[in-house]
């Protein structure tokens, strides 16, 4: 039975498993797990179990096979392919060789057996074995083991009772089919792509099709695209789509790296071009993949010299001149599209621009699954929860936190690794596995590359560190944590989540605390401003400051950002500053970037200020920054809450009465308090020192503590650094901001909750 | 357990297909494992040589259909009506 051929989804790849849509299984008289054997139209042949298929594939003669499958039996996606029922036995035992140069010592029969366990395989066949911890791993190859003899002969299946025999001769000979074909093809299939799915589609709609069947084209009487122009964040995936659309696609692939084609004589850089372009023609159908375009085909306008001009140019009547280029299509990838000439940018020539963004949850996860595929990962590791974790880190980034896992297993076992010897051990090589400290460990070393020029260190303060505020806590979390944990809720109620939150209050009450604990419980990225740092001393790129975090956020999402004292930046507009207006504008940018056209998606800002009052009035308004709140100075329960907080881990005197310590600091705030701790524990620590013997010191320092009369001594020192004038200056400005605030908010809610 | 838990659980590839008429459940042990499986009432367990999985279909299923062949593990559960 004749079946169109499809690529399976990255979690079932690597299994040996082909879904069969369930209407030709009916008609072959299939259940799931049948061998079936899989040819092609050449003399390629697969043995695979049946996999149960994709109800979306019902009734369309469909079989899902990977990327390795897809080899072996040397079809491709959207081939048709001979689907037959086939007789598998399992094998008593089989004779494999290996290659000479595999430099394993030791029976590594276990090894191969635990591998191919499942496989089906004949005599003759070469099934690459992909180890992943041997002398190869880092290039990402498998070794070829050829299958010298089965028992008994046909088709059998590996399964744990099979006996692995290593042949005595090698299988030097057994360079067909397995490893990189011809023409530097790269050997990437579509299953090592995760979390593209539909820009894949696009690319490949756009390809493969007028590669396939120009006759479609004819007949709707159009000309087949021409080129793709793929562009997004570094790291995203672009030369690896391009590398396996041209593995996928039996096609002539040609590539230009930009530099390279450079050359120091007058019209040699441009013929080299030529050259490239006519090669590929002669060889049709063919592929001719740019990598880093921005880097030959700049805006001519601003383009340095007059070679790179002339480059453009003769790109330009490659793409689209007088004459016809033929089945060659280009792939160009890109992370600067904007800085691509424009006379390149429109149809007949990148005829689709696909973006390639950061993945997100989803997409990241099928991500680690391809990258975690031939990692011996111990059955704890949960992907999804990784997935999750991983905000803003876009493919490259995912791989290096699998390799540096792996790595942190490989540094485990190294003691026990000799160096010296040629070989590694059997053993060992079985023993190796990641495990879920080995990805924590490596989660903590790596940061999205994206972020990487304004990532902080989130800080480690949790909400347990803020005594008192629950108010406050409360609408943060509310504003923040509610939007990113329960979206279901905010769909239902048809709600957007707030842009933006101000807190302000008196100085040393909390403000910068609670936005670190924010950004610590958030789960989201994390990017501090301290107002004065974006201003520059050139026109214009204070502004660029603003607009490239905002940028930054928008890329990474879901992002905090949060703009310490923002008053430093966001002064009331009008006031004709001496700063020629430097000020002014960057407030207007900051307008522009909380409420503009381009929507601010999980992009959640918080400010603080002390002096609310000299913020620019449209900031404050809703859909900015439309949550104010206010951090009061703490009355009496708070400030318990607060010396609580602080004396935690301190050794106190049993006299000592928090209620009695927070009735005396009457106009004390939270940096106070604290100052009046330290001052307490100063107190006694003189008194400790100034009084024991040096010597001694060590067995008495158990018996210090910190008495009553310590906090006295304290409280004298400490004075409480808001005065009541200023309070009521804070509870004047909280009034004018309710009244400010839309007052049907509250009303609404009171119904809703009666 | 339940059919929701032991399909977020399991280390091995389980995929749930929602047809029009059923819903699937397959699970794939790989086929070197000399694996089993067994219905009594309305629980499924599911031995292997070293593990056992045990795991109660939902209510609403009252006609069930399980087998394994070369490790791949099948439920067949009739869709509410």
């Amino acid at each position: 039975m004749k079946l169109t051929v499809k690529p399976l989804k990255q979690k079932d790849a690597g299994r040996g498993l082909a879904a069969v849509d369930r209407v030709s299984m009916r008609e072959l008289d299939l259940e799931n797990g049948d061998y079936i054997v899989l040819s092609g139209s050449g003399d390629g042949q697969a043995v695979a179990r049946v996999w149960p298929g994709y109800p979306e594939d019902e009734g369309r003669g469909i079989v899902r096979i990977d990327g390795r499958l897809r080899q072996e039996a040397d079809v491709g996606i959207d081939d048709s392919v001979t689907v037959e029922p086939a007789d598998v036995k399992p094998a008593n035992s089989v004779t494999v060789a290996l290659p000479q140069n595999l430099r394993i010592r030791g029976d590594i029969g276990p090894l191969v057996r635990d591998k191919l366990s499942g496989q089906a395989v004949t005599e003759g066949q070469t099934v690459p074995f992909s180890l992943s911890f041997g002398p190869m791993a880092s290039s990402g190859q498998s070794v070829p083991l050829k299958i010298a003899n089965t028992s008994p002969g046909g088709t059998v299946v590996i399964t744990d009772s099979t006996s692995i025999e290593i042949s005595e001769t090698p299988a030097e000979q057994v360079s067909a089919g397995g490893g990189p074909s011809a023409e530097g093809v790269p050997n990437v299939t579509y299953e090592d792509i995760g979390g593209l799915d539909d820009e894949l589609d696009q690319v490949r709609e756009m390809i493969e099709l007028p590669m396939r069947h120009p006759e479609l084209f004819q007949q709707l009487g159009i000309e087949p695209p021409k080129g793709v122009l793929l562009h997004g964040p570094p790291g995203t995936g672009k030369t690896l789509m391009a590398k396996a659309v041209a593995n996928e696609i039996d096609a002539y692939f040609e590539t230009i790296s930009g530099p390279e084609i450079m050359s120091k004589y007058y019209g040699e850089s441009e013929e080299q071009l030529r050259e490239v372009f006519e090669e590929a023609e002669e060889n049709a159908p063919a592929i001719i993949f740019i990598d880093e375009l921005d880097s030959i085909a700049a805006k001519r306008e601003e383009a340095g010299g007059d070679v790179e001009r002339r480059v453009v140019a003769q790109l330009l009547s490659l793409m689209d001149g007088l004459e016809e280029r033929g089945r060659v299509t280009v792939i160009a990838a890109t992370n600067r599209v904007d800085d691509i000439d424009p006379a390149l940018r429109r149809g007949g020539r990148f005829d689709r621009e696909i973006e390639i963004g950061v993945p997100d949850k989803d997409g990241r996860k099928e991500i680690l699954q391809v990258h975690t595929r031939g990692m011996p990962l111990s059955d704890s590791i949960d992907l999804d929860r990784y997935a999750e974790n991983t905000h803003g880190f876009v493919g490259a980034d995912l791989e290096s936190l699998t390799r540096e896992s792996a790595m942190n297993a490989l540094r485990r076992i190294r003691p026990e690794l000799d160096l010296e010897e040629d070989e590694i051990d059997a053993d060992v090589l079985e023993s190796l596995h990641v495990t879920e400290g080995d990805l924590k460990e490596a989660l903590k070393g790596i940061q999205p590359s994206a972020m990487r020029e304004v990532f902080v260190e989130v800080p480690d303060v949790t909400w347990n560190d803020v005594g008192g505020l629950e108010d406050t806590k409360e609408r943060l979390r509310e504003t923040i944590q509610w939007p990113l944990d329960y979206p279901e809720v905010f769909e239902a109620m048809d709600m957007k989540a707030a842009k933006g939150v101000m807190m302000y209050g008196p100085p040393g009450t909390g403000k910068t605390l609670l936005a670190k604990a924010v950004a610590n419980e958030a789960q989201s990225n994390f990017i501090s401003i301290k107002g004065p740092e974006l201003l520059n001393k050139y026109v214009g790129e204070s502004e660029k400051g603003v607009r490239e975090i905002f940028e930054k956020a928008r890329s990474n999402a879901p992002t905090v950002i949060f703009f310490d004292e923002i008053d430093s930046i966001a002064g009331e507009r009008g006031q004709r500053q001496s700063d020629s207006g430097v000020g002014e504008r960057v407030v207007s940018q900051l307008l522009t970037e909380l409420d503009g056209l381009e929507e601010l998606e999980d992009v959640v800002v918080i400010a603080t200020t002390n002096r609310p009052d000299l913020i620019d009035k449209a900031l404050l308004r809703p859909g900015r920054l439309d949550r104010h709140v206010h951090v009061p100075v703490p009355d009496e329960e708070a400030r318990k809450k607060i010396f609580e907080v602080h004396t935690r881990n301190k050794p106190l005197a049993d006299a000592v009465d928090l209620d009695w310590l927070a009735g005396e600091t009457e106009g004390y705030v939270g940096a106070d308090v604290e100052a009046v701790c330290r001052e307490a524990s100063m107190a006694a620590s003189r008194e400790f020192i100034n009084s024991v013997d040096p010597e001694e010191m060590s067995d008495t320092i158990g018996n210090v503590r910190i008495s009553k009369e310590h906090f006295e001594h304290a409280l004298g020192e400490v004075q409480p650094s808001v005065t009541p004038e200023t309070r009521e200056r804070y509870e004047e400005i909280e009034e004018e901001f309710d009244r400010a605030e839309p007052a049907q908010e509250q009303d609404q809610l009171g119904r809703t909750f009666q | 357990m339940n059919i929701d838990q032991f399909t977020r659980n399991a280390g091995q590839p389980v995929r749930r297909f929602e047809y029009d008429d059923r819903s699937l459940l397959a699970v794939d042990f790989g086929p070197e494992t000399d694996a089993s499986v067994d219905l009594v009432d309305d629980t499924v367990i599911v031995v292997l040589a070293d593990d056992q999985y045990e795991f109660d279909l939902p209510e609403w299923a009252d006609d069930a259909h399980t087998f394994m062949k070369n490790g791949v593990l099948t439920v067949e559960l009739e869709a509410e009506a």
